[in-house]
C-alpha cells in the first residue's frame, strides 16, 4: 500500500475536480492501480475533526510512513507573515505544511498556486503566499531552495490553473514506480515530458498561424496569435495534444486563448489575456527560440501565400466553402 | 451540562470548515459556522482591465468556476453596450446547467450519500445497501455515477473548450461554436446520461418521475419494486427511516436571484423571495455585514455595490473570514430548494407544505433540479441554429456600475462592479455559502445553517452525525464563501 496524504491550502479545490475528471486511467482506477491508501482527502474521505489531527501526528511520531503527500493551493503567509490568514486547527496552516513534507517521501505541488503561488500571488502578492519551493520563478518558497523530499528529489511542480488530470496521475504513477529521477525534471521542477511542449502545438488553428490567417473577432476560425492574446506558443503544456474533458476540447478549441497557465508567472505575467501586446509587428507572445528577423520575413511572405479558404474563414465563425 | 463539540476541519465540501456547537442535555443550543481561510480576491481586483474579472473570478471556485464566469460576463454586459446573439444564451445556459447539474450529482453521490455508511446508521434496516452503493470510492453505485458525471464534462468539453477555468462566456457572447457535427455528438452525450438517471438513478423515465407532482404520489412510486431498489427510492427511504424529514429546519425565507437568460427577456429559472408567500426580488436589499467576521470598516453593513473588504485577523470576538449577507435584514436560505419553491415545483412545494424545510426537502430540491436541467439542457441544444452568430460586436468603453447576477449550484452568486477610466475600482462578489454559511450579524441574527441547527438533538456527542448531515444537506462551499 502506499499511503497518501492530499491536502488544500489557500486553494480552489480546482485541481481536486480537475482530477477527478480524470479518464484512461479514471481517478477511482488509478487508486487501484497504484495501491494507493488515502489517509486523508478533504473532499472524499469520511474522516474529519479531530481524527485528522491524529493522522496528521502519527505521521509525525513516525507511526505512519507518508509514501505521497499531494498539496495544491497556494501557501498563507499573511498577514504580516502570520500565516494566520488559514487557522488549520488553531495553527497556521503552513506550519503543518512544513512539518508534513519533512516526513514525506515524496512531495508533489499540484496546481500553479501549490508550485509558484498562482492567482492568489497575484497583485504584487497583495494577499501574502508562496508555492512550496518556488515564489514565481524564484526559488525559495515555503520549503527552501535546498529541500529534498525523504526520497531524495525535490518538491514535483505539477502547474496548470487548473493542472490537467493525466499529468496529475502520470506523475504519480512515475514517481511511485520510481520512473522519474532528476533528470526528467526541468529547472522548475515539472516533469518536462509534460511540459516541454507548447500549447500551441496540435492547435487546430495552426494552418491559420503558419499562413498568418488571424481571427478578428472571437467565435471565428482564425488564429487568436496575432490579434486576440493567444499565449499557447509560448505556455509550456501539451494541452492541444492530450486534449480535456474526455479528450472532446482545449482552450483554443474552445475559441478563446491560451494565457499560459502553466507559466510560474501566471497570472500577472500574461496580461493582456484578451488582445496582443506587439513591439512593432511583432507580437511579444512570439515563440522563445524563433528568431525575431526571420519572424517578421517569413510573416510577410506567408500573408502574401495565404489561400483564399484560409482568409475567408479566418474572419468567419462557420465554414465558408471555397467559391 | 454544557459542552461544547468542535469540528474542525469540516471536510468533504469545497473548501474548509470549522464548525462549533454548544449542547445542553443533548440539545443545540450555540453554533458557529467559520470560514477559517482568507485569499483576497476582491483586493486582487482593483486597478485591473474589466475583462480580467473573467479570468480571475472563476478561479474563485474549482467546483463553480463557470458561474462565476456567468456572473462576472453579466457584469460586464451590464457596464457595456453590447448586443448578445441568441445562440450565445443557450451556450451560456449548456454551461451553467452542466455545471449545476454535474455538481448535483458529485454532491449526492460523493459528499452527502456516505455519511449514510456512517457506523451510526447501523442499527437501521438501509444500513447494508446504503454501505455497498455509497461507501466513498469502492461504491457500486459510486463508481457508475462517476461514470455518468463524465457526460457532464463531455458537453462540457463542447460548449466550453475547457472547465474548470473557462474562457468561452464574454459579455457580448460565447468564443465557442457548435456545428452539425458537435451538436450531434452533445445530443448523444445527453442521451448516455438519461440511461444513467433512468436505470441507476430513478427506476423510471424521468417523464414518469417528473409527472409526481404531490407527496401521495411519491408515496405511490416508492412502492415499486423498481424504484425502491435504485439510488433515489434507496436514499428516500433511508432519509425517511432516518428521520431527515424532521431534521435541520432553516429559516424559511428564500431567495433566488434568477437564472439562465433566455433570448429577447426572462429567465428560465426566476427571481424571487419567498416567506410563506412570493415577494418580487429587489437587490438594493441585500446588505454584507461584517460584526462577528474578520474585516474592518467604519459601519457594519454595506450594500455591495459600495462594499469594501479590509482583512483584520486581530479582530476580538470575531470568528469567520465569511462576510454575513442578510436580504431585507433577514437570514435566508439559498440554493435549490430555494429555486424550486420559488419557481413553484409541484413536487417541492407541495413536499415542503406538507413536512417543511428540512434535510430530505432540501436534498429532494437538489435532485430534482438536476433531473430537470438534464432534460432542458436538450432543449437548449436544440435551439441553437448553427448558422447564425455566437459572438456579438465587443466594446470596452464601459459605465461606472456593473451588476451581474445568477444562481450557482448553491444558490445566489452576485457580482457588483465600480470603474473609473475603464479600470475596475472597486469588485465586490456574495457567493451562495456566503449567505447560507453566514456568521451571525451585528443584531445577533444567526446565519441560516447556524439557525437550522439550533434545537437539534444531538443523540451521540463522540459521533455528533446529526452536524454532519444537516450542514452536508446546505452543499457548503466554502471555497467561495472565504473568497
Amino acid at each position: 500500500m502506499n499511503n497518501l496524504l492530499w491536502l488544500q491550502g489557500a486553494s480552489c479545490g480546482g485541481d481536486t475536480i480537475s482530477f477527478l475528471n480524470s479518464e484512461q486511467p479514471s481517478a477511482l482506477t488509478a487508486f487501484k492501480l497504484l495501491n494507493l491508501n488515502i489517509l486523508w482527502h478533504p473532499f472524499l474521505s469520511t474522516v474529519q475533526g479531530d481524527d485528522v489531527l491524529s493522522i496528521f501526528q502519527d505521521i509525525l511520531d513516525d507511526k505512519v510512513k507518508l509514501d505521497l503527500l499531494v498539496v495544491e493551493g497556494a501557501v498563507p503567509n499573511g498577514p504580516n507573515n502570520t500565516g494566520r490568514f488559514f487557522m488549520f486547527h488553531d495553527r497556521p496552516f503552513r506550519d503543518w505544511l512544513t512539518l508534513l513534507c519533512n516526513k514525506a517521501e515524496i512531495v508533489m505541488g499540484v496546481g500553479t498556486c501549490a508550485a509558484f503561488g498562482g492567482i492568489v500571488g497575484s497583485s504584487k502578492n497583495i494577499n501574502e503566499v508562496s508555492g512550496l519551493q518556488f515564489q514565481n520563478d524564484i526559488k525559495g518558497g515555503l520549503l527552501g531552495e535546498k529541500f529534498l523530499a525523504k526520497g531524495g528529489l525535490p518538491v514535483i511542480n505539477v502547474p496548470g490553473c487548473p493542472s490537467h488530470p493525466d499529468w496529475i496521475i502520470e506523475t504519480i504513477t512515475a514517481l511511485l514506480k520510481g520512473w522519474l529521477t532528476n533528470d526528467d525534471l526541468d529547472e522548475l521542477h515539472r516533469p518536462s515530458v509534460f511540459f516541454s511542449k507548447l500549447a500551441h502545438h496540435g492547435c487546430p488553428k495552426n494552418e491559420y498561424y503558419e499562413f498568418k490567417a488571424s481571427a478578428h473577432r472571437y467565435s471565428q476560425q482564425g488564429c487568436l496569435f496575432e490579434f486576440l492574446g493567444c499565449k499557447g506558443t509560448l505556455c509550456e503544456s501539451d494541452c492541444n495534444e492530450r486534449l480535456w474533458l474526455g479528450r472532446t476540447g482545449s482552450c483554443t478549441r474552445g475559441g478563446f486563448p491560451c494565457i499560459a497557465c502553466t507559466s510560474p508567472k501566471f497570472p500577472d505575467g500574461q496580461l493582456p489575456y484578451f488582445s496582443t501586446r506587439k513591439v512593432g509587428d511583432v507580437p511579444v507572445t512570439l515563440p522563445r527560440d524563433v528568431p525575431k528577423a526571420w519572424y517578421v520575413g517569413i510573416a510577410g511572405v506567408s500573408k502574401l501565400a495565404c489561400p483564399n479558404r484560409l482568409k475567408n474563414n479566418a474572419v468567419s465563425f462557420k465554414l465558408v466553402k471555397d467559391k | 451540562m454544557t459542552n461544547i463539540i468542535t469540528i474542525d476541519p469540516f471536510n468533504r465540501l469545497e473548501g474548509d470548515l470549522k464548525v462549533e456547537i454548544e449542547v445542553q442535555d443533548n440539545i443545540i443550543t450555540e453554533a458557529r459556522s467559520s470560514g477559517i481561510l482568507f485569499r483576497g480576491f476582491e483586493r486582487m481586483m482593483a486597478g485591473r482591465d474589466p475583462m480580467d474579472a473573467i479570468v480571475f473570478t472563476p478561479r474563485i471556485c474549482g467546483i463553480c468556476s463557470a458561474s462565476h464566469g456567468v456572473a462576472a460576463a453579466k457584469t460586464l454586459t451590464s457596464a457595456l453596450t453590447v448586443e448578445t446573439p441568441d445562440n450565445a444564451f443557450f451556450m451560456r445556459n449548456l454551461i451553467l446547467g452542466a455545471e449545476v447539474a454535474m455538481s448535483h450529482l458529485s454532491h449526492f453521490y460523493m459528499l452527502f450519500a456516505p455519511d449514510l455508511t456512517n457506523q451510526f446508521f447501523k442499527k437501521f434496516s438501509f444500513f447494508n445497501d446504503v454501505v455497498e452503493r455509497f461507501t466513498p470510492i469502492s461504491g457500486k453505485s459510486v463508481e457508475r455515477a462517476i461514470k455518468a458525471r463524465h457526460c457532464f464534462l463531455e458537453i462540457m468539453g463542447l460548449v466550453a473548450g475547457k472547465w474548470p477555468n473557462t474562457l468561452a462566456i464574454h459579455p457580448s457572447g460565447t468564443t465557442s461554436t457548435l456545428n452539425l457535427s458537435s451538436l450531434t455528438r452533445a445530443l448523444g452525450i445527453l442521451c448516455e446520461l438519461d440511461n444513467f438517471l433512468t436505470r441507476q438513478f430513478l427506476g423510471c423515465t424521468i417523464d414518469e418521475w417528473l409527472d409526481i407532482d404531490k407527496y401521495d404520489k411519491l408515496e405511490e412510486w416508492l412502492k415499486n419494486t423498481d424504484h425502491k431498489s435504485c439510488d433515489l427510492g434507496v436514499f428516500i427511504n433511508a432519509a425517511v427511516e432516518a428521520g431527515f424529514d424532521r431534521l435541520g429546519r432553516g429559516p424559511d425565507k428564500y431567495l433566488s436571484y434568477g437564472a439562465y437568460d433566455l433570448p429577447g427577456g426572462g429567465t428560465w429559472m426566476p427571481s424571487g423571495y419567498y416567506d410563506e408567500r412570493l415577494h418580487p426580488f429587489d437587490q438594493e436589499l441585500i446588505r454584507e455585514h461584517i460584526a462577528n467576521s474578520y474585516f474592518r470598516d467604519a459601519v457594519e453593513s454595506r450594500h455591495p455595490s459600495n462594499g469594501v473588504t479590509v482583512p483584520y485577523a486581530d479582530k476580538h470576538g470575531a470568528y469567520s473570514w465569511a462576510k454575513a449577507p442578510r436580504y431585507n435584514d433577514n437570514s435566508v436560505e439559498v440554493g435549490p430548494l430555494a429555486r424550486m419553491i420559488i419557481s413553484r415545483d409541484p413536487l417541492i412545494t407541495n413536499l415542503v407544505d406538507k413536512i417543511g424545510s428540512n434535510v430530505l426537502t432540501r436534498m429532494l430540491a437538489r435532485l430534482q433540479e438536476m433531473i430537470k436541467l438534464s432534460r432542458q439542457m436538450t432543449l437548449w441544444i436544440e435551439g441553437i441554429d448553427p448558422n447564425q452568430p455566437f459572438y456579438g460586436k465587443p466594446s470596452s468603453i464601459y459605465k461606472s456600475e456593473g451588476i451581474g447576477l445568477t444562481e450557482a449550484a448553491r444558490g445566489c452568486l452576485g457580482h457588483w462592479m465600480t470603474t473609473s477610466a475603464n479600470q475596475i475600482e472597486n469588485y465586490q462578489i456574495i457567493t451562495p455559502s456566503a449567505w447560507n454559511m453566514s456568521p451571525k450579524d451585528a443584531d445577533g441574527r444567526p446565519g441560516p445553517v447556524e439557525e437550522s441547527l439550533l434545537g437539534t438533538e444531538i443523540s451521540d456527542k463522540e459521533n455528533p452525525v446529526e452536524v454532519n448531515i444537516i450542514i452536508r444537506s446546505f452543499d457548503p462551499c466554502m471555497s467561495c464563501t472565504v473568497h
